[in-house]
């Protein structure tokens, strides 16, 4: 850039940070509007690059309107955040098409700052952090650049001093982080926020959690209080699936009234687990616990419920990541142990779908003996059909038509999870045995670095329960009979990976691990800090301070006396200076003390001129008498010459090199 | 602003309350800038982003995230320190106004300024211009300049005044904006200076009048060629004795290549006196007999005549020279 003219050099810089902020989103935004952005910038780039004319207003008009149909053509409404995210993205890059005078560079500053934002929602990681970081001192830099008007200042320079902005800023931003009163949301989550984000899901559709299983980013992060469970019996519990509608699984659609509904009945035996979850955010109001969780799990500020399912739920789903703490035994019992009205929800099945599947349930039936006591028998002869029937574990198993049971018992014989809990739950209701489906996270790993157990939404599973009397609801992993590996231990199906963590990992197998390991623990403490960073740190950080018991107000005052304090040490500093506000002064005062301490007597009041000849008379004619009379003469001319080529500056420097006596005379 | 531009009745208002304003400031041809008189408001930009930080507070809040806040709050913290860096880069700066020169009205001339930096960092994009009437807002007619740092720079501010007479050197106002433009510091400077301005010269005048009979000598004196006493110079002409010729600007005639001579001329200055007489000058008022008067002066010193002028109530005997103009300019300047 450094032969292009100023104005030219500084619309590609601002045009390189508007590209910069627009890549950040290129994952969430559709492809045409990437493409259109990207052509709209390169387009700005060679007019700027060639000095021709902005587009007219048509041309401007024309692209507008391509972006509102292309977005509406997408998102069926141009209102909502993905399509809004989409909007203000074309905006951007459509406004350089007119930017041409400061009020338009700063209107793209301030649609950058926007666009910056809504990258939050779909990301907050460490690696977000640090583009958007890039971005803010970028757009910093193209300001502080533009208020240089003379010359050609150099970008250098305006990124040094914006850097330094940004970096004197912090403390504000850490006082006000800190102190900020962390208000509920204002109002209720936008419908669209569930759009594109992966995770257990409120429902589900056979094949789902395939897709999952391919994600591996993390769901959560677990830090256990002494020894964890071991891996087999890391079942954390989800959400659960007892009504089925032939395609889909849905929570209990109950056809009973709340009086005869299902109880959770939950009696626990032994010592707790306790542990700390760090749940990624994932905008469901269900917390996810180890099975099976007898106390309510503690979430600041959140009233926490649960349902008769064992799952517990907060009352709004949270936007941001959340940290509750928990207690879990891994021996209990919960639902009713006789029979009840309210169980014929769990054996209902859609009439006309899956007509095999209930053949094979007669015929069993007919082998084992139907009633509930055969029931035991019933789940042992089903398991056992899936261990030795030919049944394989697969990620990628084929799309399923419309009776999945079926097809998989008798035709494909191979499944993920879900497909094997689905038929497993279809196969125990149609012999009559109330059955369901949990899903939630099996298993996890141990991330060596920070010892927190990190669960991704690979480790996303679908279990079972099938209620037997006298027992209640038991669980039953039919997977784990199709594939055992699958659970309890640490073999996986492993994800494709980047091709750069594969040719670290052909080269060494555990450097990529521990790289791995290394980058995820940074990760988890910037979660742990900054994003978990809630109402209760705050009121713990003020009970730090000294405050009994902080609340909202209390927070806003200490707010308050921060913002109070800096300011009166600011007008302190004010004061300072305007006291002493005259350096030349100063400066004279401090010669004069310092011939005074070697022995000259002088007047406060003496004028340079005159100290100049005092000393030359005191100290007679010697060399240091020559220099300090030259030096303070120096001095009257700084000050009352017209035209001085001296600074107070040099001659501050000259007085700490005058050749003073090494000890005080007096 | 906007609305005081509209609405025109509050001008005169506007108007006395910015003289009320300028005539409690003590002027100076020195000022510091400090705390006292240095000003600072944000600008429409700098509104345009507290908006922009309560729309990503607002967002922050309603969606929960924490790095939104930190965005919010790291820029609000920029904004902040940017108003501070903004008030310190004018604070501070010392500047000087050195004693301008006269003019003619309707003259642009420049005022120098020096703006000394004591501080160890460079101040950059101050502005400096003479501060307009219509409000202090206006920033496009100023230089624009960096001052480095522990040194000065000089800054010429371009001022047109209208009239002639004796004039104060107008208030001068500094500007900054950086470093984001969110902000705008000024400082009015009532400078204390003087000047005198002159009389605007005609544009097209008529030629110099004809001169006066000297008093005291005969009209048909004898022409006295070897008196001593040169009064201008005319085009060398065939018959002039050598001595009438003035070798020296016949020198600095051949070195550029001409070969004109210039001979003395005594001969009619030894019978007639220019005399530039405001009753006879022909123009009807006062304002354009000065600028006809005017005109003949700059046209006389020029040819290098000597000239007396007459002004009501006063009279400058025929003289010529850079004081006696000078003396002859400011009487009409002030007349």
């Amino acid at each position: 850039m450094a032969h292009l003219p100023r104005e030219a050099r500084d619309t590609l810089f601002l045009l390189t940070v508007v590209a910069w902020v627009v890549f950040m989103q290129v994952g969430h935004i559709p492809w045409w509007c990437t493409a259109l952005t990207a052509a709209m910038l390169i387009w700005r780039a060679r007019l700027t690059l060639r000095g021709q004319p902005l587009p007219g207003w048509a041309w401007r008009a024309g692209l507008l309107a391509l972006t509102l149909g292309g977005t509406w053509l997408t998102h069926r409404t141009i209102l909502g955040r993905d399509a809004g995210v989409t909007l203000i993205v074309v905006l951007l890059a459509l406004k350089t098409l007119e930017m041409r005078a400061r009020r338009d560079a700063f209107v793209v500053f301030f649609l950058s700052f926007f666009t910056l934002l809504t990258h939050f929602f779909y990301s907050q990681s460490l690696l977000t952090a640090i583009g958007i970081l890039i971005a803010l001192l970028g757009l910093l830099t193209a300001l502080v650049n533009a208020h240089m008007p003379v010359g050609r200042a150099p970008l250098k320079q305006s990124a040094r001093i914006a850097g330094s902005l940004a970096l004197l800023g912090a403390p504000v931003m850490l006082v006000l982080f800190l102190l900020f009163p962390r208000m509920a949301p204002l109002w209720g989550m936008p419908s669209d926020s569930m759009t594109g984000r992966s995770g257990l899901s409120g429902q589900m559709r056979v094949g789902e959690i395939a897709k999952l299983a391919l994600d591996d980013s993390i769901a959560m992060r677990v830090q256990f209080e002494g020894d964890p469970p071991p891996q087999n019996e890391l079942y954390f519990r989800g959400p659960v699936f007892s009504t089925f509608d032939g395609t889909e699984w849905l929570p209990l659609r109950s056809g009973f009234t709340k009086r005869v509904a299902l109880e959770a009945n939950l009696s626990v035996a032994g010592e707790p687990i306790r542990y700390t979850v760090t749940l990624e955010s994932h905008r469901h109001p269900w917390l996810l616990t180890l099975d099976a969780s007898a106390k309510a799990p503690q979430v600041a500020g959140q009233v926490v419920q649960m349902n008769a399912d064992l799952h517990w739920r907060t009352r709004q789903p949270t936007g941001g990541l959340l940290r509750y703490s928990a207690e879990s035994h891994t021996s209990f019992r919960h639902g009713p142990l006789q029979a009840e009205l309210a169980l014929q929800d769990l054996v209902e099945l859609p009439a006309g779908y899956n007509p095999r599947t209930f053949a094979l349930a007669q015929a069993l039936r007919r082998e084992h003996g139907a009633g509930a006591e055969n029931a035991p028998a019933l789940v042992k002869a089903v398991i056992d059909k899936l261990r030795t029937g030919g049944y394989t574990y697969t990620l990628d198993p084929g799309i399923y038509g419309r009776d999945t049971a079926d097809e998989f018992w008798f035709d494909r014989r191979e499944g993920f999870c879900e497909h094997i809990a689905s038929s497993f739950v279809i196969l125990m209701r149609a012999m009559d045995i109330p059955a369901r489906i949990v899903t939630g996270y099996q298993g996890g790993e141990l991330n060596s670095v920070d010892g927190f157990w990190t669960v991704r939404q690979s480790d996303a599973h679908a279990w079972t329960e099938v209620w037997l009397e006298g027992q209640g609801w038991v669980r039953v992993d039919p997977t784990s009979a199709v594939s055992p590996g699958r659970t309890g231990s640490f073999e996986r199906l492993l994800a494709p990976e980047g091709a750069f963590a594969g040719a670290v990992r052909t080269i060494n197998p555990t450097l990529a691990a521990n790289l791995r390991a290394v980058w995820e623990a940074v990760n988890n403490r910037w979660n742990q800090t900054v994003l978990n960073y809630s109402q209760g740190n705050q009121l713990s950080l003020l009970k730090n301070l000294g405050f009994d018991a902080p609340g909202w107000t209390d927070l806003a005052y200490v707010l308050i006396s921060v913002l109070v304090a800096v300011s009166l040490a600011g007008a302190a500093w004010n004061l300072w200076e305007r006291q002493q506000h005259d350096p030349w002064m100063r400066l004279l005062t401090r010669a004069r003390q310092r011939l005074d301490r070697l022995g000259l007597d002088a007047d406060e009041q003496t004028p340079p001129r005159e100290l100049a000849r005092l000393t030359q008379r005191h100290f007679g004619d010697t060399a240091f008498a020559q220099s300090v009379s030259l030096w303070l003469i120096r001095l009257e001319a700084q000050r009352y010459s017209r035209h001085s080529p001296l600074s107070l500056a040099t001659l501050q420097r000259e007085f700490q090199q005058l050749p003073w006596p090494k000890g005080n005379a007096r | 602003m906007g609305l005081f531009d509209r609405i025109n009745l509050l001008a005169p208002l506007r108007q006395r309350l910015r003289q009320w304003f300028l005539n409690r400031l003590p002027p100076s041809d020195t000022l510091t800038l400090t705390q006292r008189n240095v000003y600072i408001l944000p600008t429409r930009p700098g509104w345009m982003l507290g908006f922009t930080l309560m729309l990503l507070l607002v967002a922050s809040i309603n969606y929960q995230l924490n790095l939104g806040y930190l965005l919010t709050f790291l820029l609000a913290g920029s904004a902040v320190v940017g108003m501070h860096v903004c008030h310190s880069n004018l604070r501070g700066l010392t500047l000087h106004l050195a004693p301008p020169l006269s003019m003619h009205a309707g003259q642009a001339v420049s005022l120098e300024v020096r703006l000394a930096n004591e501080r160890r960092k460079p101040r950059f994009g101050i502005g400096l211009g003479v501060s307009s009437h219509r409000g202090s807002r206006d920033d496009d007619g100023l230089a624009w300049l960096d001052v480095p740092a522990q040194g000065s720079e000089t800054v010429h501010v371009a001022w047109a005044p209208d009239r002639r007479g004796r004039h104060g050197t107008p208030a001068l106002t500094a500007v900054t904006l950086f470093p984001l433009g969110t902000f705008r510091v000024w400082t009015i400077w009532r400078t204390a200076a003087q000047v005198i301005v002159f009389p605007a010269p005609e544009q097209q005048p008529p030629p110099l009048p004809p001169g006066e009979p000297q008093p005291g000598h005969a009209a048909a004196s004898a022409r006295s060629s070897n008196s001593g006493e040169f009064d201008g110079v005319r085009a060398y002409r065939r018959g002039d004795p050598q001595k009438t010729v003035v070798w020296k600007k016949a020198a600095q005639a051949f070195a550029a290549g001409r070969d004109d001579l210039v001979s003395r001329d005594t001969l009619a200055m030894q019978r007639q006196q220019l005399w530039l007489d405001h009753a006879t000058c022909g123009a009807a008022d006062l304002e354009s007999r000065l600028s006809r008067l005017t005109a003949w002066l700059l046209m006389a010193d020029e040819q290098g005549l000597d000239y007396g002028l007459r002004l009501p109530g006063k009279e400058f005997a025929p003289d010529h020279g850079a004081a006696h103009k000078l003396q002859c300019l400011e009487a009409m300047a002030l007349c």
